[in-house]
């Protein structure tokens, strides 16, 4: 009894400080957003006036009204499509030999050592080839394109720890191979699916140097990071702007986050299944 | 020393002769019709606080004039470049787009831009142009930046602290130190000069002030003056007075011109070199301010105007304008009458048409006054190449005033290696 | 024991043709096709929008590719110069390559350290502090790296910033410190600033391979009295070793491209010649000066570094058929 007492004060002590190191930014981030002097910058601990106004310009002036459902969209079909995409070429990789198999993963790997600064130039050619300059859809299919690689590493790894008896006995009960995927593989590897749509989804929303490039003169089409970036001026930054936007930025992952959440908890019973 | 320096008699004559009477033009205002054409242009964003009415103004009057449409897209400075070169790439650069001036040459060089020198000819405006943007957006003696406005760096300070401590406004090297010593007794708390230690355009003034020369050419060849005894002094006082003085602070040492404006504006700067779009911004952000702070001619080491570096912006037309006529027309609209001395009065900025600027010059406001004088009498420019660009970005001014200020080098061995880094870009294939 | 219950088994089921083809063993096409099938959509997204670019790049390599070459949009070969150039500038071995290793080395380690200890912590609390702690971490992990680096920033500012302000006054300081002019303390803000932005990624990763593992392994090594320290090695370290490869491989990946979080630092973009790191020396060297080329050539260097650090680990953390 007194042993489990002292592990669950360790614990505590432990959660504490890690919301502390954790938040400790974050904190500053909101205490200067509230603050309606910080556009002199020099933070201070807690405002110095409180203040709503930061959000308010923010939201109408800053046209982060917009830039949020543009982002929302971009983020939405980015997560959904690399989760596909990804699930399927993982399946392949995980489950199947076949040839160049090796060398495919490791290609997958490759793409994306490529220092994005890189990669400005040939990319806007080839999306401009594409057509797809100053819209949404040409956003969306590179966001894709750069969380998959991570996707499919990430999911290979859980698609391959979901024990093979569990299908057989699936065919045996006389499910095809898409039933079988429907109704044992993908609950298995919801965990996994989770954790990359966590990633995709920031990956498509905080990106900036491409959204910028392709998006152009589009500006009914910008995404939040353009809109942060606006903050930051040539001779001035508007620091009680720049932080209320990057709260508003903060926030949906967040919601997100806590949505998805459920399917990780989910995983733990799925596991008892497994053993 | 001449050479930099834009007094207003040379600022009336010209650097394109007034050749305007070459008869035959042809490029009359409103003959141009270009019914349902469209203009594409870039603006940097945030010169003007209101730049959005503005251009609605500005596309109204351009319909109207041209009948063509006005498609005016506002870009951030911080990744313009980036953004320029993508399109570049892409063949999707605009027809018109705003430059800065260290950026023309560059563009001109790789063959990106539209001469504009006829255009200019044939309007008549070639003797009314501020010649320190002629300067700048000339290439290979063709001029592909149209001048559309200016600023310049001046010394900013505390009026009300000056006053309180009985200061006159500093008029040489000795009246700074002079007064930064009563700053710094009277208020211990305040820095009483800042010295910025990731910023380059603060510190030419000093150099020029002594006598010395960033670069200068020599035939085809640039040499960097940057580790003159001349320059060496300017900058051994400019960085002397954080390190022997203690004018400045610790964390200064890391600054951009961005972070001095904010410390000016909280209150903690008694003196600091400031653009003269500055002024706006310190009462925007710390209303209190207003009133409170003064500017004046950057002195000469023993007296005197010391040059600071003209900075602006200049138009430029692509050579992918698909309606040269018309991209040149917008141009005109822009860069002369009314529409530049609305702009300048809006931005903080001077006008890049000589006779719009003499107006500006008569006024009598404490914060535009002395800009106006530093910017007839000491307006300078960097060295007109376009490996300039390549300098600025490899920061090779900032890197020695840091590791002069942070205590890593002396001035004598910064110098020394900045000279040597200068020249070997500048004279790079 | 315990600890091979589960690695065999993925071993035999990728091995066993029956599972791994479909419920009825056929040698038919379409089955065989079924991998490439599954693979095209991903692989033709992959081809045209990164591995073609990446092939752009190595050919701008082998260019002086500079501003007026994109306007001319004429090729300029010269060859190996580029990476000629590279590899005599002494910058590359004296500054650029021992801050990006050293870096990457460090926060590698103290991202997964930290990152698996958090998952560790947060799979043992119940629902509600895992959903607290969980959209905690979330909140570093989404906050702009922008706004991150400002921020930490601020905290080390040597004339207001807490750090320098609570050393003085506690005594350890006399006069304010600027922490970004001297290359290690540098580095050490850097390194907090990514470890506190990556460490989520990994938690959460963790965490999801965590919920994986089967309770009655776990509950059967406590029976027989394995401490925590030890079931942590013998049954999540091995139920765990593809996540965990992944999630190191990645994150050095990203370490050693780390570029924003320097450059936005005082002094980062280059005025501080001892801070350079690869991303920010190639874009100071090449972007700034437009030297396409030099700076395309700076990245397949990077590239290659990264493939070769990779094809170890991937070799000394699993075994061939695992992959």
């Amino acid at each position: 009894m007194s042993r489990n007492a002292r592990a669950s004060a360790v614990k505590a002590v432990l959660v504490v400080l890690l919301l502390a190191f954790t938040l400790f930014p974050a904190f500053w981030m909101l205490s200067s957003a509230f603050d309606a002097r910080a556009g002199s910058g020099g933070q201070t601990l807690l405002p110095r006036e409180f203040s709503l106004e930061n959000f308010g310009y923010v939201l109408t002036e800053g046209g982060f009204d917009v830039f949020l459902r543009n982002s929302a969209m971009v983020a939405l079909v980015t997560v959904l499509a690399s989760a596909v995409l990804a699930l399927l070429a993982s399946v392949a990789v995980a489950r199947f030999r076949f040839r160049f198999r090796t060398s495919m993963l490791l290609m997958i790997l490759v793409v994306q050592m490529v220092p994005l600064e890189a990669l400005v130039i040939p990319l806007f050619v080839q999306v401009r080839d594409l057509g797809l300059l100053n819209t949404l859809l040409g956003l969306m299919v590179v966001y894709v394109a750069l969380s998959l690689p991570f996707g499919i590493w990430m999911l290979r790894g859980f698609v391959a720890a979901v024990p093979i008896e569990l299908e057989e006995a699936a065919y045996l009960d006389g499910a095809t191979w898409g039933r079988m995927f429907r109704s044992v593989l993908l609950p298995l590897v919801m965990p996994g699916l989770v954790a990359t749509s966590v990633f995709s989804f920031i990956t498509a929303w905080n990106e900036f140097i491409f959204a910028m490039t392709l998006l152009g003169g589009a500006s009914e089409n910008y995404t939040v990071a353009i809109g942060l970036k606006q903050f930051f001026g040539e001779h001035t930054n508007e620091w009680g702007y720049i932080m209320a936007a990057s709260t508003i930025i903060t926030i949906p992952v967040m919601i997100f986050f806590v949505v998805v959440q459920r399917r990780l908890s989910a995983g733990l019973v799925a596991g008892a299944v497994k053993g | 020393m001449k050479r930099r320096l834009l007094p207003v008699a040379v600022l009336a004559t010209a650097a394109f002769g007034l050749t305007a009477c070459s008869g035959g033009s042809n490029a009359d205002s409103g003959d141009v019709s270009a019914e349902g054409e469209t203009l594409s242009v870039w603006i940097m964003e945030g010169t003007n606080p209101d730049s959005e009415a503005f251009f609605d103004d500005v596309a109204e009057a351009f319909t109207e004039e041209t009948g063509a449409e006005l498609d005016v897209e506002f870009v951030q400075w911080a990744d313009a470049h980036d953004r320029f070169v993508t399109s570049i790439a892409g063949g999707t650069t605009p027809d018109v787009a705003e430059t800065g001036t260290t950026w023309t040459a560059e563009f001109a060089d790789a063959g990106a831009l539209a001469p504009i020198g006829d255009f200019v000819e044939d309007e008549g405006l070639g003797g009314d142009l501020v010649e320190g943007l002629v300067a700048s957006g000339t290439y290979d003696d063709e001029l592909y930046g149209m001048p559309w406005y200016a600023g310049v760096r001046s010394l900013v300070y505390r009026s009300d602290i000056f006053e309180e401590l009985g200061l006159e406004a500093p008029a040489s090297w000795d009246d700074i130190v002079a007064a930064g010593e009563a700053v710094k007794a009277a208020h211990p708390e305040m820095m009483a000069f800042a010295v910025p230690g990731d910023a380059e355009f603060p510190v030419y003034p000093w150099v020029w002030g002594a006598g010395g020369e960033v670069a200068e050419q020599d035939g085809d060849e640039w040499v960097s003056g940057l580790d003159s005894a001349e320059s060496q002094d300017g900058i051994a006082f400019y960085t002397g007075l954080a390190t022997e003085h203690g004018f400045s602070s610790a964390g200064a040492t890391t600054w951009k011109e961005t972070d001095v404006l904010d410390n000016f504006s909280q209150g903690n700067v008694a003196m600091a070199l400031m653009g003269s779009w500055t002024p706006a911004a310190i009462v925007e952000k710390n209303a209190e301010l207003e009133g409170k702070f003064a500017a004046t001619p950057i002195p000469g080491k023993d007296g005197g105007i010391a040059p600071s570096v003209l900075g602006g912006s200049h138009l430029s037309m692509f050579s992918t304008a698909k309606n040269p006529d018309l991209a040149w027309e917008f141009i005109k609209l822009m860069t002369t009458g009314e529409f530049a001395e609305q702009w300048g009065e809006q931005s903080g900025y001077f006008p890049g048409q000589a006779s719009l600027l003499a107006e500006t010059m008569e006024s009598d406001d404490p914060l535009v006054a002395p800009f106006a004088t530093q910017l007839v009498e000491g307006g300078g420019t960097v060295p007109v190449t376009p490996k300039y660009g390549a300098v600025q970005a490899k920061k090779t001014t900032n890197t020695a005033i840091q590791a002069i200020l942070s205590g890593q080098k002396t001035v004598e061995q910064a110098t020394a290696d900045a000279a040597a880094e200068m020249n070997e870009i500048m004279n790079g294939d | 024991m315990t600890s091979t219950i589960q690695a065999p088994q993925v071993a035999r089921g990728a091995e066993s043709p029956r599972a791994a083809g479909g419920p009825v063993q056929r040698k038919n096409p379409l089955v065989r096709a079924r991998p490439w099938l599954l693979l095209a959509p991903a692989l033709a997204v992959l081809a045209v929008l990164l591995l073609w670019p990446l092939v752009r790049v190595f050919l701008f390599s082998l260019q002086d590719y500079g501003l007026r070459e994109i306007v001319s949009g004429d090729a300029n070969w010269i060859g190996l110069a580029n990476y000629g150039e590279i590899f005599t500038d002494p910058t590359l071995w004296t500054v650029v390559l021992p801050n990006t290793v050293g870096f990457a080395v460090l926060a590698v380690a103290g991202t997964v350290a930290l990152g698996t200890a958090v998952a560790v912590l947060m799979a043992s609390l119940g629902p509600v502090w895992r959903t607290v702690v969980g959209s905690a971490i979330m909140i570093a992990w989404a906050m702009p790296a922008v706004t991150g680096t400002y921020v930490w920033v601020w905290i080390f500012d040597a004339d207001r910033g807490i750090v320098n302000e609570t050393l003085q006054a506690i005594g350890l300081q006399d006069e304010p410190v600027n922490w970004f002019t001297n290359r290690y303390t540098f580095y050490a803000i850097v390194l907090l600033n990514v470890i506190h932005h990556g460490f989520p990624f990994v938690a959460i990763t963790i965490l999801a391979g965590l919920l994986g593992v089967p309770k009655e392994m776990l509950e059967a090594a406590e029976v027989d009295g394995a401490g925590s320290w030890r079931r942590f090695w013998s049954i999540i370290v091995p139920n765990l070793r593809q996540v965990f490869a992944v999630v190191i491989i990645l994150s050095t990946i990203w370490d050693f491209k780390v570029f924003a979080q320097v450059y936005l630092m005082p002094g980062g973009a280059g005025s501080n010649r001892e801070a350079l790191n690869l991303g920010v020396w190639s874009y100071v060297e090449s972007f700034g000066q437009n030297r396409y080329g030099f700076g395309s050539a700076i990245a397949v260097l990077l590239t290659v570094v990264l493939l070769g650090i990779t094809v170890v680990y991937v070799r000394t953390m699993l075994k061939e058929e695992e992959l």
